[in-house]
């Protein structure tokens, strides 16, 4: 992918868009608002009392907001362990591509080896080959492990992202070597090398891996739908799923519960809404 | 020194040395032995059976179909709209970081969230959209029943239209200023620039949207699965959706990989077809 450096520089006011300003803050205006009301409406629908659920006459605004619906949640089914499921699956595999994705980044952006061509080119074809397509076989190979319905089944198919890998490349390459030769010829060993010289410098760059890492394995849907089949080991995404195939007409607790499983989403967009956009352009994450 | 080098950077490699392999080669080559001999119980040998099955099976094809037709809706409307808001927003407006930063919620947001928060919303019982259309004296529609694919593509437009604007504003800066200024200076308009200097310089950034959105398509599993169960009938079963009830609710383990290994071959034809693009676009600029 090309141009990913989305840099503020100087902006050309009338350059590419033939319009005028008004047109231009009517239109963000509305695609804003058709954004964000459908998720307005989940709040509203998550205090509303069962009566005005069910009535078939839905409203905007409850008549009394019911806290309560997110007590009722947690009676009607473990959201607290779908909870504890998510955050134990999208925290493993966070602190794991933490841990591997600069490790190998660096050892493309800074060291020369034989094979590297072909190590470096096998990992990207990695990238073609979506999760979908490898699913199936997993499955069938964590099922006679005994892995499905373990944490371990949930986390390790993600456990390294080849994404994560080229992005730490990409910061690691244009870091300078005087200070890793000078310690190396300190005697440094290779691994102080990396952890006192190499991963201070990439602050920025894994707050951006770890954030985006956490969200998208938080809401991740297709595999641990596959790879759990007990109750208690369901996470978010999928325990609120069953439950409205369940409670079909709790239209209020399934909002509730929606707006529980969406407060990553909403802390990663308070955290980062200045580079929020930087962020995913240069992680490329699907 | 060179030894001692490559010796620490296979140290630091090993992790995906092992890895790799294991969660990508290997479960590859493991589906094509259960496409080849039926199934992961059944170990009767069928050969090309299941892939000629697949050619051949009236469900696969409306399936395929109807992936494509949703590729190109979603495609058509998310490319014109994420374009524009690419353009409005790459103007100096104050406040656009934060409309830009708005639009993409719900890229980030679960589809889990996404589907039912519009199952309920598009309900002909409970659902307000049709009560607000009432309001203003607009027919009320059974969106899911009657429209359904059209409305399935609408979802996913409003779900993934901030990522395509994202795109086109990485597009839009990697456009030089000096082809606008020459344009200017020869005395073309705000539309002539546009249509004759920004569309076709961003063809490369088109292509790369639409190739990733068919890509995207192929696997689009979650919106059928949580929206609409595939249905009214098989409506909305896209590709994926497919796949995954021959494996879990027909139980066809050896079918359904065999099913998944073709949707692996049109997929890296396109990621190939894609990355061609890419350097050729990046030889000529």
């Amino acid at each position: 992918m090309t141009a990913l450096d989305l840099q503020p520089r100087a902006i050309r006011p009338e350059r590419l868009f033939p319009g005028d300003r008004v047109v231009s803050y009517l239109l963000l205006l509305l695609t804003g608002l058709l954004t964000v009301l459908p998720l307005l409406y989940m709040v509203s629908l998550a205090l509303q009392s069962d009566a005005e659920t069910f009535a078939g006459d839905p409203v905007l605004i409850p008549a009394a907001p019911q806290w309560d619906n997110f007590v009722r949640l947690f009676e009607a089914a473990p959201f607290g362990r779908f909870f504890l499921n998510s955050l134990v699956m999208a925290g493993a595999i966070t602190i794991s591509h933490l841990v591997f994705d600069p490790l190998i980044g660096y050892a493309f952006a800074k060291f020369d080896f034989p094979g590297k061509r072909i190590a470096f080119v096998a990992i990207l074809t990695t990238l073609m080959v979506p999760f979908f397509v490898r699913m199936l076989p997993i499955y069938a190979i964590f099922s006679q492990l005994g892995w499905t319905d373990t944490y371990r089944g949930l986390v390790v198919p993600f456990l390294i992202d080849a994404y994560g890998i080229f992005l730490m490349r990409q910061f690691i390459s244009p870091l300078p070597n005087e200070l890793m030769e000078a310690a190396r010829v300190d005697g440094a060993s290779e691994l102080r090398i990396y952890a006192q010289i190499i991963l201070p410098q990439l602050k920025p760059a894994l707050a951006v891996l770890g954030l985006f890492s956490f969200v998208f394995q938080w809401n991740e849907f297709l595999w641990p739908l596959i790879a759990t089949s007990r109750t208690e080991m369901r996470t978010m995404p999928i325990g609120l799923t069953l439950f409205n195939q369940e409670y079909f007409t709790q239209w209020n607790l399934t909002a509730a519960g929606a707006l529980i499983l969406f407060l990553p989403t909403a802390l990663l967009f308070v955290l980062t809404q200045r580079f929020l956009v930087r962020g995913i352009a240069l992680s490329g994450l699907k | 020194m060179a030894r001692r080098q490559a010796v620490t950077a296979w140290l630091f490699l090993s992790p995906a040395v092992v890895f790799f392999p294991l969660m990508f080669f290997l479960p590859i080559g493991s589906q094509l032995n259960a496409a080849l001999f039926g199934g992961v119980t059944s170990s009767e040998y069928v050969g090309a059976g299941n892939f000629t099955r697949a050619l051949a099976d009236p469900e696969v094809l409306h399936s395929f179909l109807i992936t494509l037709g949703f590729a190109a809706g979603s495609l058509v409307v998310g490319i014109v709209l994420g374009l524009l808001l690419a353009l409005v927003l790459n103007q100096s407006l104050p406040g656009r970081t934060l409309f830009r930063a708005v639009i993409l919620i719900p890229y980030l947001t679960s589809i889990s969230i996404i589907g039912l928060l519009w199952r309920n919303i598009l309900d002909p019982q409970v659902g307000i959209l049709n009560r607000l259309l009432d309001a203003v004296g607009l027919p009320g529609q059974a969106w899911l029943s009657t429209h359904p694919l059209a409305t399935i593509i609408g979802i996913e437009v409003w779900a993934t239209v901030g990522y395509t604007m994202v795109l086109f504003l990485a597009g839009l800066q990697g456009i030089p200023e000096v082809y606008f200024e020459a344009a200017r200076i020869d005395g073309a308009g705000p539309w002539r620039r546009f249509l004759h200097l920004t569309l076709p310089l961003l063809a490369p950034t088109t292509l790369f949207v639409s190739i990733i959105g068919v890509i995207g398509a192929l696997q689009q599993f979650a919106l059928p699965y949580i929206v609409t169960g595939g249905g009214p009938g098989n409506d909305t079963s896209l590709y994926a959706h497919r796949v995954f009830r021959v494996a879990f609710n027909d139980n066809q383990f050896g079918y359904a990989s065999a099913l998944s290994l073709l949707l692996l071959v049109v997929i890296l034809v396109l990621s190939v077809v894609q990355l061609k693009i890419g350097d050729r676009t990046h030889d000529g600029a």
